[in-house]
This record gives structure tokens, C-alpha cells and sequence, in this order.
């Protein structure tokens, strides 16, 4: 099992600073620890960030890759989620930039639901989709901010770990696309 | 002349000396205007025996983001009234004189993060003779993130009981911090925390093979 | 655009409770939270196991990491103490590096390792100037090698307390937001504050 040497040593999951400082003395294998605690999350994030689940997958496995290879950098183990959002975040923003309406492919396109789902799974998924459309209209910025905010639940001070940005800032940025969603969201009522 | 009037000519004579080194160093550093006040500040300062090394770097860092020199001064003053609150409340928490100069510079820096004398003089007569600096560190770290500041205290007051001592308190805060990114509320993690004393986890180290070498460069003439 | 109320925006901030809202504002809330309950179903999928894969990828031979490296920059790593700033000015172009794979640099007893990380994307140059330079600028120097907008630098500092700021393109003085802890510096902005442990061996 990845990083079993750490749990049965502490008897306790272990913290992310005691993760680190495995992976970091060479227990290259403890590093699925933190994929296992952190995917679900990640993957989320950047789903909602760049509208398509493949593409979210590239940014987080990439972002990861990364995060092991630099693990060293992390000045605060303790901030480990703060800085692996980071690092996704700066993925996804390369992707977005890299990224124009004629790339888009059928392959790409977000699932249509199933005739053969339940009726209130379709109207969850239909529900999800005018959100998701929504979500879409708002700057990166700010579709950013309100996610790690209200998806992601971090603090201001999270927040302003992920993204170098001042918090006054981002209470702005939270505040705006607060107010950008909901009149999105009326429009597709 | 005897010893003893040797000795006290020595000691008045080394109070300009002192000033004249800490002049010359501001000198190319700091605005000309400011320099004559700024020295007479670091001669006051001397002469009641505070630490006067912290007076300059304050200056050093007024000139180097290009502040204008009636700012630098009101610094500098400021810093100096800073480091004076601090030796007086070290002196009234029973700390023997001459009060330790890097305690009293860690003490006004703690200060100046916003926390409350009181609690300077609490902390300070749970850990007499051990440096209070990281303890206060460790206590403005938990404020700054929206712990009460007397059960801040609390914890790391529990932590110097279980032995803990230094940088740990810094750990004891951190550990704090992470249970309240973890979800748990403010009461919940410091409880928590409070269960671990003293088994509360160090961060961990960076690998040594991860940092590159140099050749440290050479003093040059003007330094030791 | 939709107005949001500065009341509701700051219950919705943490900052008040939620009692006292007007119907209106409750009704926004409530949109609110459901398209964030709706936006944090979890997607399907895992990429642990094409990281792994990455991360069990043996590492290069001996031969192959001299020619990565001769063909890599490297991050510069400076033992810097404020009474060196002086002479560091003049002699920093006679620092030699090693690459980070033999042993590590033999630190006093009273030093540690600090590590500075800071996201400036488009930014042309990113320092570090504190206590430990000195205020001087021009000491420690933060690198972006793969030009991701994340400069880094890892120094040697005495252990205790810091304080620093960032001076991106030699002009804009910035507090390091992954700092955590910071300091009124008297002139209207915050220093940010570290302490450096001793490296224990």
C-alpha cells in the first residue's frame, strides 16, 4: 500500500508535513498519499476552471508531476493544499491561455445527459449545466476566486496563498463574481 | 586616576564613539536630512542602554524603499519608544538587568504585531530567564488568524508547562493553524492541539542535498 | 449587474451572521449556495495512477544527468549575513555553484535554510531585501528558470527572526503573501516575517 510505512508508524494518518518529509527522504511511494488526499479536490477545481473533464485531468496530473518534482520548494508543508492548488492553478491558466473556441472538438464537449437516467438526475444534471454555463461567462479571475472560495471553502487567507494575490483583492474579485453568477444564473431561468 | 574613574571615563568616552559608528554607517544610506536626527535618536538610545542596532536597520530599510526623511525619522523614533515599552515591561516581569538587548528587540517586535502588554508580562513570568520572543511570535501567529488572544495564550502557556520550549512554540501555533484549515473551528483546534502538548509535530526539514553550494564571499575590510 | 448587498456579501464572507437578512437577500444566498453545492460534486476520474508512473520513472544515469545539467540553469544559493552585504555587492559575481547532488552545504550550528517562492508572472527581475541584506537591494536574487511566473531562491540565513519584503523590477516593494506572518514596518506597509531553524545533522 502507498506510504504504509508512514501509517503504521504514527498509527494515525499521518500530517501532510510528515508526508512530506517522507517523500522528501526518498519514499517516492508516500507521494500517492498526497494524490489520494488531494484529487478529488484538484480535479474539481480544475473541471470547473477549464469546463472539460480531459482536459482538467491533464492540468492536475501535470500540476502533480510537478508538485512531486519541486516538492522541496514548499517552504510550509503545513500549507501543502495551498501550494498544490497553486501550482494546478498556474496549469490551468497556461491551458486557458493556450486555448481557443476553434479547439474545441465533439470529443471535448461537455456529456449530454442520458435518456436512460432517472428524472431527477436529469434535472440535477440540467441544473449543474445552466451553473456550469454560468460559471463560464465569468472572467478567469473571478470564476477562480468564487471557486476556491465557495467550492473549495479556503479562507481569504488560503486564497491569497493559491494565488499571490492581497486579500483585499480577492474579497473584490468574490464580491464581483458573486453578483456576476447570480445575474447569470437569472438569465437562464 | 584610579580603576574606577578609568572605567567610568571609558564608559562615557565609548558613548560617542558608539554614535559616531552607527553616523558613518547611515551615512550614503539614509537622506542627508534625516542623518542629524537620526543620530541624536541612536545617542539617546546608547546612552539608556537600549539596543541600537534595530534603530539603524530601521533607518537602512526607510532609505532603501525610498521614504522621505521626516518618515525615516518618525520610524526610528518610534522604533526606539518600541524598544523602551519593551525593556520596561521585561524589567517589570522580574528579567534581571541589564535586560538581554536580543530579547528586548524580539520583545518590541512582537509588540508591534499588535498584541497586548498584559500578555508580554504574562508569558514573560511563566518563562523567566528563557527568551519570550517566539512565544510571542507563536501568540500573534494565532491572533492573526482570529484565535482569542487570551486563549492563544492559554495554549501556549500549556505548551511551556509540558516542557516545550523556543521555536516549538511556533510548531504548537502552526499545528493550531492547520487543524482550523482542516475544518475544525477556532475552540475545536486549539483543544485538540492542547491533547497533543508536548508530542505536537516539528515541520519538517528541507533535504540538505536540495540546496545548492557556494563560496561564501570573503568580508571585506570594514567588517569583522 | 446584479446588486449584491455589502451586508449579505459579508455574511457570506464569514464576517456577520445570518440572521437578520431580508427576504431578498435570503433568496440570493440560498442561489448561491446551491450553485456551489451543484459546482462541488466531485467529478469521476483519478490521476494517480499516471503520476505515479511519472514519479517511479527511474531516475537518469550519471551521464545523462551531467548533460541535463549542463544544459539546465540552477537555482543560485547564497550564504548571505548582513555584515557581508558590503563585500557580497562586490563578490557576487565570484559565487561558484555546484549542482544539488552531492552533499549538502556544511551550516553552522546557528544557520538554517530559507526558501523563498513568489508568483510574479511578467515580472522582469524579483529580489528578496531584508534584515538579512542589509536592506540592501541587489543580495538575494529570486530566479524563474522555466518562466511559469513562480521565482524561487533558497539561502542560508542564522537562525531567528527575519523580516523582508519582495522588490519586483527593482521598483515595486511587495509583502510575501505566502509569508504568513507579517510586521508593521513603520512606513505604511507590512514586512513579512520568517524564522529560520537551525539544521540539525
Amino acid at each position: 500500500m502507498i506510504g504504509a510505512g508512514v501509517l503504521s508508524a504514527t498509527g494515525r494518518e499521518p500530517t501532510d508535513g510528515e508526508v512530506v518529509a517522507q517523500v522528501l527522504a526518498g519514499d517516492a511511494e508516500a507521494f500517492g498519499i498526497v494524490i489520494r488526499r488531494y484529487e478529488a479536490g484538484l480535479l474539481r477545481y480544475a473541471t470547473r476552471m477549464l469546463g472539460y473533464p480531459d482536459a482538467a485531468a491533464d492540468a492536475v496530473a501535470e500540476g502533480l508531476v510537478r508538485a512531486y518534482r519541486h516538492l522541496a520548494t514548499c517552504r510550509d508543508p503545513g500549507r501543502l493544499k495551498s501550494w498544490l492548488y497553486r501550482i494546478v492553478g498556474n496549469r490551468c491558466r497556461s491551458h486557458l491561455a493556450r486555448r481557443s473556441t476553434s479547439d474545441l472538438s465533439l470529443d471535448d464537449a461537455p456529456p449530454i445527459a442520458d435518456p436512460q437516467d432517472s428524472e431527477a438526475a436529469a434535472e440535477r444534471a440540467e441544473q449543474l449545466a445552466q451553473v456550469e454555463r454560468a460559471l463560464d461567462r465569468l472572467s478567469p479571475e473571478k470564476r477562480e476566486a468564487f471557486l476556491l472560495k465557495h467550492v473549495e471553502g479556503m479562507s481569504y487567507e488560503e486564497m491569497a496563498a493559491v494565488t499571490g494575490e492581497r486579500i483585499p483583492t480577492l474579497k473584490m474579485r468574490v464580491h464581483r463574481a458573486r453578483a456576476a453568477l447570480l445575474e447569470a444564473l437569472k438569465e437562464y431561468e | 586616576m584610579t580603576a574606577r574613574r578609568l572605567v567610568a571615563f571609558l564608559l562615557a568616552a565609548s558613548s560617542p564613539l558608539a554614535a559616531q559608528s552607527g553616523f558613518a554607517r547611515l551615512a550614503g544610506r539614509v537622506p542627508p536630512p534625516a542623518l542629524s536626527a537620526i543620530d541624536s535618536i541612536l545617542v539617546a538610545a546608547h546612552r539608556e542602554g537600549l539596543p541600537t542596532e534595530p534603530l539603524i536597520e530601521k533607518a537602512f530599510e526607510g532609505g532603501a524603499k525610498g521614504v522621505a526623511p521626516d518618515k525615516i525619522v518618525l520610524a526610528v523614533s518610534t522604533s526606539a519608544g518600541q524598544l523602551r515599552v519593551a525593556r520596561a515591561l521585561l524589567r517589570e516581569a522580574g528579567e534581571s538587568q541589564p535586560t538581554d538587548p536580543a530579547e528586548v528587540t524580539a520583545v518590541a517586535a512582537a509588540l508591534s504585531r499588535g498584541l497586548s502588554p498584559e500578555l508580554v508580562g504574562e508569558l514573560t513570568a511563566v518563562l523567566p530567564g528563557e527568551p519570550t520572543g517566539p512565544a510571542l511570535h507563536a501568540v500573534a501567529d494565532l491572533v492573526g488568524h482570529r484565535f482569542a488572544e487570551d486563549s492563544s495564550v492559554d495554549l501556549i502557556v500549556a505548551a511551556a508547562q509540558s516542557g516545550l520550549r523556543g521555536l516549538r512554540f511556533l510548531d504548537v501555533a502552526a499545528a493550531a493553524v492547520q487543524e482550523l484549515q482542516r475544518g475544525r473551528s477556532h475552540a475545536a483546534a486549539l483543544a485538540h492541539v492542547k491533547s497533543l502538548l508536548p508530542n505536537v509535530p516539528p515541520p519538517p526539514r528541507p533535504a540538505p542535498a536540495t540546496v545548492s553550494r557556494a563560496r561564501r564571499p570573503q568580508p571585506g575590510p570594514d567588517h569583522p | 449587474m446584479m446588486h449584491i448587498d455589502p451586508q449579505l456579501q459579508r455574511v457570506l464572507d464569514g464576517d456577520l451572521p445570518s440572521d437578520d437578512l431580508t427576504p431578498l437577500q435570503r433568496e440570493q444566498s440560498a442561489a448561491l449556495q446551491q450553485a456551489a453545492r451543484l459546482l462541488a460534486e466531485a467529478p469521476v476520474g483519478s490521476v494517480l495512477a499516471r503520476v505515479m508512473a511519472e514519479v517511479r520513472r527511474p531516475p537518469l544515469r550519471l551521464g545523462q544527468r551531467v548533460a541535463q545539467w549542463l544544459t539546465e540553469r540552477h537555482a543560485v544559493t547564497i550564504a548571505v549575513r548582513p555584515i557581508w552585504s558590503l563585500a557580497l555587492a562586490a563578490a557576487l559575481a565570484a559565487i561558484a555553484v555546484i549542482p544539488a547532488r552531492g552533499p549538502g552545504p556544511q551550516l553552522g550550528e546557528q544557520e538554517g535554510i530559507a526558501q523563498f517562492v513568489g508568483r510574479f508572472p511578467g515580472a522582469r527581475s524579483v529580489e528578496v531585501v531584508g534584515s538579512f541584506t542589509d536592506w540592501r537591494p541587489g543580495a538575494v536574487v529570486l530566479r524563474d528558470d522555466d518562466h511559469d511566473g513562480i521565482w524561487r531562491a533558497t539561502i542560508v540565513l542564522p537562525v531567528g527572526e527575519h523580516e523582508y519584503m519582495f522588490v519586483v523590477d527593482g521598483e515595486r516593494w511587495v509583502a510575501d503573501p505566502l509569508a504568513g506572518r507579517y510586521v508593521d514596518d513603520g512606513f505604511g506597509r507590512q514586512n513579512a516575517l520568517l524564522f529560520v531553524r537551525p539544521l540539525a545533522r
